[in-house]
């Protein structure tokens, strides 16, 4: 029942958005508009834009969506566990997880939404007729992040992350200019390649399953009783395509390249939900085969792989870090940084690791979603993405500038802040299992991202402003969302609430057998 | 004896894309290729008396003999593209490196199924199929127009079938559908980013899309 009801509301929101008549609005003009307001007894009321009535009803469906994640997530932590419906849906502890995570974010990024898009229409960069547009895919996107983890079969869930892909290309080439339409195709191009590869990943593990252990179903529960009788050769080669091909769409690098041009160019409230939620799914999907390999092949395997492109993205995030220009693609970069990081604290393995990474994905996304939220108020204000060009942003827009100062601290692990509770936890996961030599790597990069990143941001907020800015003021929408995130971001530093480490145990359990 | 014919079919129209200069020829072989896909389903459908493959067999035809070429080619009648394929490797080398690529493929699956078994005829479909998948990213890389990394992508999604016809029985039926859903939503966006990037570049070659960096 609840599941339907999350997966009801935005896939409703979808069609609705698709039939409002906002149209009217822009056709009629200002005729309407001032009608409208006759018909309301002449109150201000009437000139509430309707996207923005839109906006508050999309983001009134996703409070809806949170609670009821919240309840579900609260059922989960009783027995027995698990909640299995109408043959399709499964979900688990590792599913609400990641279920919880999708609703908080799109929660967030509905809200930022509404200002986000009048903005975007007062400056003429999208047509009404767009809003709609834009409000549809929304909400098909949140659509697919939502129903990805809760479905059973390991296929569908192929079929439903692929979804995402194809929904979201358009968001990121929404502004149709040259340089978002290149995003956008590089974005369907390059994850469509790697998602081609985990299909063949997912092939050989159904090979193994019906060939070694007569399963012919991709059924998660069957695939995981009969896991102990996969030829290790052959779940051996089907992994590498998984973590290629899922770790495309997680943003590991080398994978990577797509990642930064599709999170720059997208809209703001979208960049948070593909760098928060986007990246996640995928890492999603590489735990399931990674659960299903270890009753045949061990966990050492996977966590070579986990380690090796873990490794990999911390480097090239570290260099790209240091010499960026562009705002977005900072923040995307450090998006890599820190997948490569979750990606580090799987490979150091359970119990520790594992929780580790669990919480850095949650501490991450909010924190991520929370920047790109700052950083798109900043580029609406100063018009451009490059650094060089920005200076004293709190003489313009104070709250903004606080809340990238205080993000850019959170982001980077400094205390009190939720990243740094989940940080220390990975480096001392590193050296409770001995593994000095990647503690030591890992502490150097993190160094070198904290300089980069701390340089670029204090010169976009100090300084003096250009001569040519006014000051502006930020909408209400941008500061709710901004402060609903940093609730997370704060509460989480201070304790990690003891209902959420249980959900965390329960996925690490999961996760180790 | 039927399924030597239709995976040498298969292998041989892979070594064709590798040395065609042309779309429209890189296109045809595509539909050529789809064509012994579609076959060896029918073939796998009718040895093993399996219902669910004769609609795949169907569907394969449908879908990429006939209107996935087709869509290609309006496109490229539309908007006037260059026959010219643009090739960053010529012919004789981007042949060798295919050869490399089957050979290594060849080696990947023999860690997993022994050729000398009973199973040989098996191995032989998941060394052609892995072809296909790295010969599809080759393309890709090496061919840096839109058109033919749509192409490249699609031969990499025909070598996925392949290994799971090649599967006894097959993959479970509402997978396969879904993955031919798949392919053809794929199919209609990159359609509109086509024409979107040659609105706004008044070019499709991948080689120019290189504002953004770093």
């Amino acid at each position: 029942m609840f599941i339907l009801v999350i997966l009801f509301i935005p896939f409703a929101l979808s069609i609705i958005s698709l039939f409002t008549p906002l149209e009217k609005v822009a056709d009629g003009g200002l005729k309407l508009l001032l009608r409208q307001s006759v018909k309301d007894g002449g109150s201000l009321t009437g000139f509430i834009k309707k996207e923005r009535l839109f906006g508050i009803i999309n983001a009134f469906g996703y409070a809806i969506v949170l609670g009821i994640s919240l309840l579900l997530t609260a059922r989960i932590l009783t027995p027995p566990y698990v909640i299995r419906q109408f043959g399709i849906f499964y979900i688990d502890a590792l599913s609400a997880f990641f279920m919880l995570i999708t609703a908080i974010i799109a929660f967030s990024a509905s809200i930022y939404s509404i200002g986000y898009i009048s903005n975007e229409i007062e400056e003429a960069k999208i047509s009404f007729h767009n809003t709609k547009v834009y409000y549809c895919l929304f909400n098909l996107f949140c659509f697919s992040m939502l129903l990805a983890p809760m479905l059973n079969n390991l296929a569908l869930v192929w079929i439903v992350i692929e979804m995402t892909t194809l929904i979201s290309a358009f968001l990121v080439g929404f502004h149709n200019v040259k340089e978002s339409i290149e995003a956008a195709w590089k974005y369907v191009i390059i994850c469509s390649v790697g998602i081609t590869f985990a299909l063949l990943g997912i092939i050989f593990f159904y090979y193994t399953a019906s060939k070694d252990a007569h399963v012919t179903s991709l059924h998660w529960l069957k695939m995981y009783e009969a896991a102990r009788f996969f030829n290790p050769h052959t779940v051996k080669i089907a992994l590498i395509f998984i973590f290629v091909g899922y770790g495309t769409k997680a943003g590991l690098a080398p994978m990577h390249s797509w990642l930064p041009d599709a999170h720059s160019q997208a809209l703001s409230p979208v960049s948070g939900l593909l760098s928060g939620v986007l990246l996640k799914i995928s890492l999603y999907a590489i735990l399931r085969f990674v659960i299903l390999a270890i009753p045949s092949l061990g966990y050492a395997f996977s966590a070579q792989l986990f380690i090796l492109f873990g490794l990999c993205s911390l480097f090239v995030s570290a260099g790209f870090i240091l010499v960026q220009k562009d705002l977005k693609r900072l923040l995307a970069y450090s998006s890599i940084e820190h997948i490569g990081l979750v990606s580090i604290a799987f490979g150091l393995g359970p119990v520790a690791g594992i929780y580790a990474g669990l919480l850095h994905i949650f501490n991450h996304a909010v924190t991520k979603a929370f920047m790109f939220f700052c950083a798109g108020d900043t580029v609406k204000a100063y018009r451009t993405n490059n650094m060089n060009l920005m200076q004293g942003m709190f003489k313009i827009a104070p709250f903004t500038a606080g809340a990238l100062l205080l993000g850019v601290f959170a982001l980077t692990g400094s205390p009190p802040f939720s990243i740094f509770i989940s940080k220390i936890l990975i480096i001392l996961a590193a050296f409770g299992g001995k593994r000095y030599a990647i503690a030591a790597v890992m502490l150097l990069l993190l160094a070198v991202v904290f300089a980069g990143l701390l340089q670029h941001i204090t010169k976009i907020v100090f300084g003096n402003k250009p001569q040519n800015m006014i000051k502006i003021k930020e909408p209400l929408s941008t500061k709710a969302a901004v402060l609903f995130l940093a609730i997370f971001i704060v509460w989480f530093g201070m304790k990690v609430p003891v209902w959420f480490s249980g959900l965390l145990s329960a996925c690490g359990k999961i996760i180790s057998g | 004896m039927l399924t030597i014919i239709f995976l040498s079919g298969f292998l041989l129209s892979l070594f064709l894309m590798v040395v065609a200069k042309r779309i429209t020829a890189l296109v045809k072989t595509f539909a050529l290729q789809s064509l012994f896909l579609s076959l060896y389903a029918l073939y796998v459908a009718v040895l093993q008396r399996h219902a669910e493959l004769l609609i795949i067999s169907g569907l394969i035809f449908i879908l990429k003999v006939i209107i996935i070429p087709r869509v290609i080619l309006r496109i490229k009648r539309r908007i006037n593209v260059e026959e010219d394929l643009g090739l960053t490797l010529n012919t004789q080398v981007s042949l060798i490196v295919a050869l490399f690529l089957m050979y290594f493929s060849y080696l990947f699956i023999s860690r997993i199924i022994s050729f000398s078994s009973g199973e040989a005829m098996q191995a032989v479909a998941f060394t052609v199929s892995f072809t296909a998948v790295f010969i599809g990213l080759f393309l890709m890389i090496f061919r840096q127009k839109a058109l033919s990394q749509v192409v490249g992508l699609l031969v990499m999604e025909n070598g996925t079938f392949l290994a799971a016809l090649a599967i006894t029985g097959g993959m479970p039926f509402l997978v396969e559908i879904a993955i031919f859903f798949d392919v053809f939503i794929f199919v209609l966006i990159i359609e509109i980013l086509v024409y979107r990037i040659n609105r706004l570049f008044t070019h499709i070659d991948t080689t120019k899309l290189t504002t953004l960096k770093g």
